[in-house]
Parts: C-alpha cells; sequence; structure tokens
C-alpha cells in the first residue's frame, strides 16, 4: 500500500488560492486506508477550506468526488466530467494518482493535496509501517520475509551492526532491530543457513539508476 | 459577563448516556442548542463537529460516558481522541480550538442533563458569536 500524510491546509488554500470553482477528488484505495485521501478526508478537506476561506471573506465553490483508483485510467473516466467543470482539481491520490489525472486534461490545474510518503502495512489502525523500497530485486526468501532495505537504518546487507540493544534499533530505539528480527525468524524457521552468503550490494540501478522504470506485459494489453 | 443571546451549540451524546430522549432533552434545552445522538461516542467522526461549525453553529460539544464506563469498552476514549483531533484542525483553519469540546459525565454524575447542556451553553457563551457566522463574502474576480 502507498501512504501519505495530508499537506498543511495554508499550502493547499495557497495552492487553489486563484480559482473560484474547484474539484475535491479523493482516491478509495491505498490512501483512504491509510486515513489520508478517501472520501472521508475529501469531505473534511472540503469543510476546513471552506471554512478557512469564509474567514478570509473569500467565497469559493468546492466539489466533491472520490473513484476506486486515480492511477488508473478506467477509474479515471469517472472524473472525466467533473475535472471539466471546475476550475482546478486538488488530488487527494498519491503523487501516481496525481500525474495520470493531470496527463488526462492538459488544460486544468491539477494539484496535490497530499505528500506520498512510502510502501507500507496497517499495523494497526492509526499506524502505518514503511516495509518496502521498491528496490526491484526482492531478497525477502533470504532475510526471513523481514527486509533489511527497507526495515535496517542502515540497510546493512550481510548482519546487524553491532549497535543493536534488547532487539531495538541504536538509530532509533523505538524501532525493532531489523537483523533481530531476521535472526529470530530464521532461527525459528531453522533456516538460518541462509545467512551464510554473502549478498552484494543493492543494484540500484533497478531502482532509479535508469530514470523511471515501466513495466511492460503483452498479455495483458488490448 | 454579558451574554450573548444568539449562541447556538450542536451537541453530540452518546445515547447509553442520557435516559432521557432527543425529545424530551430538546424541549429542556431550548432553541439555541441543537441535539444529535450517537449510538456511541465512538461512531464521532471530525467530520460531524466541522460540519456543525460550518453550518452556523458557534460551538460543537460532545457528551460522553464515564471514562471506562463505555458499553463499548474504549468508545469514549477513542472519541476523545477525534475531538483532540479535530482541535487541531480548528487552529490550521483560523478558528479557537475550544469551539469543539468533550464532556466527560462523571461516574456519579448528580447534574441533570438539562443542566449538563445549559453549562455546555455557557461554556460556548463565554467564546463569543463563531467568526464564521459574520464574516462577509466577496466573489473573486
Amino acid at each position: 500500500m502507498i501512504t501519505a500524510t495530508r499537506k498543511p491546509l495554508d499550502d493547499i488554500k495557497a495552492m487553489i488560492r486563484p480559482f473560484k470553482k474547484v474539484l475535491i477528488a479523493g482516491c478509495g484505495s491505498c490512501v483512504a486506508e491509510c486515513a489520508a485521501g478517501g472520501e472521508k478526508e475529501v469531505a473534511q478537506l472540503a469543510s476546513s477550506l471552506r471554512m478557512a476561506f469564509k474567514l478570509e471573506g473569500q467565497a469559493i465553490e468546492l466539489n466533491e468526488i472520490t473513484v476506486d483508483r486515480q492511477c488508473v485510467n478506467i477509474f479515471l473516466d469517472q472524473l472525466e466530467q467533473p475535472t471539466q467543470a471546475n476550475e482546478a482539481v486538488l488530488s487527494l491520490a498519491c503523487g501516481a494518482g496525481v500525474q495520470a489525472l493531470a496527463e488526462r486534461h492538459p488544460d486544468r490545474h491539477v494539484f496535490p493535496a497530499l505528500d506520498t510518503q512510502f510502501l507500507g502495512q496497517t499495523k494497526q489502525p492509526g499506524l502505518w509501517l514503511e516495509n518496502c523500497l521498491g528496490c526491484g530485486q526482492c531478497k525477502l526468501y533470504y532475510f526471513g520475509a523481514v527486509c533489511p532495505l527497507a526495515r535496517c537504518a542502515k540497510q546493512l546487507f550481510n548482519g546487524p551492526c553491532g549497535g543493536s540493544q534488547k532487539g531495538k534499533c541504536e538509530v532509533d530505539p523505538d524501532k525493532p532491530c531489523a537483523w533481530q528480527l531476521i535472526i529470530d525468524r530464521l532461527g525459528a524457521l531453522n533456516a538460518l543457513d541462509r545467512l551464510d552468503e554473502v549478498y552484494e550490494p543493492v543494484d540500484w540501478s533497478c531502482k532509479q539508476g535508469r530514470g523511471p522504470r515501466k513495466i511492460v506485459r503483452e498479455d495483458q494489453q488490448s | 459577563m454579558k451574554k450573548n443571546v444568539e449562541t447556538t451549540l450542536t451537541v453530540f451524546y452518546c445515547q447509553n448516556s442520557f435516559k432521557e430522549n432527543k425529545r424530551t432533552l430538546e424541549a429542556q434545552a431550548g432553541p439555541r442548542v441543537r441535539l444529535f445522538p450517537i449510538p456511541c461516542s465512538g461512531r464521532l467522526e471530525p467530520l460531524f463537529l466541522l460540519r456543525a461549525l460550518e453550518g452556523g453553529a458557534d460551538a460543537a460539544c460532545l457528551f460522553v460516558c464515564p471514562e471506562g464506563a463505555c458499553r463499548y469498552f474504549e468508545g469514549n476514549r477513542r472519541a476523545s481522541k477525534r475531538v483532540a483531533y479535530t482541535q487541531k484542525m480548528l487552529k490550521e483553519i483560523g478558528l479557537e480550538e475550544d469551539r469543539v469540546f468533550i464532556t466527560f459525565m462523571s461516574a456519579n454524575e448528580k447534574r441533570p442533563p438539562k443542566k449538563m447542556i445549559l453549562d455546555a451553553l455557557a461554556a460556548a457563551e463565554k467564546l463569543g458569536p463563531s467568526p464564521l457566522n459574520k464574516a462577509p463574502l466577496k466573489e473573486k474576480k
């Protein structure tokens, strides 16, 4: 899941201030799960903005809509007419959704209302943890399904740093040491021998070194 | 202090916290108070409070069961966090945080509901009218 947090209200106000009629577009998938960009958050933001502009004596028309996914073209069809009916769009999607919407509407301003954060997991209600960097070469098999790249502060591939204390990271004692988790888990699964191998550093060219990545699957294409 | 007779208050309350029904409470509280029972205070969303203020109330409050006495165990604790979150939003908007507040009933509450609601209205009166209700709007060019 892609996580995000809402930008400060003043930043959002500054973006939409020149416009009289703005569409606030939510995304019902990842950012709804992390309580940043779903239907509820769209309604909260619209209400907050209406009040904030009213306090400044400014009239603004804010329209609300939420689609299932803003990063998938077929769902963007639902935003076609509402986007054209407004002067600008404030998107509560992740960066991918904002760009997908903007690409479809070259004649409309599309602004991000969220700061996209990381790929993560909902650990418990109200707590989201980063656990994947999208490196393009998943090695979770070797590390007992605990990613040392995403979850070790020093991104170490070949064993702990030696600074971990009582299973906690020395960089942030609130967080568990990823290597403690790896060793505990592989030990419990009787698979510690996977750590005998020396792993080479990550090939970052698989992530960002060659510019934006793409996946092509001809069998999925129409 | 001079009372502002126009002050209006929106009250959300856990329906397990008052024995009286909504109609009885409305008759007791008077026309300046709008009452909204919810099945548990944990059902409260920040949006309820925002919409109350946006809709013209000078303040909005939530009555919850005594701490540790929620029928659903954690409803009042969650409600308390949501009110705090809404107060942060109000600060961002430019309104006084105190325009939304929570009232925990005490385990041996002696005040009748009417008195509790009127006390909340008195607290709202101290804040004066909401700046939202007096801000004239000008059209953008």
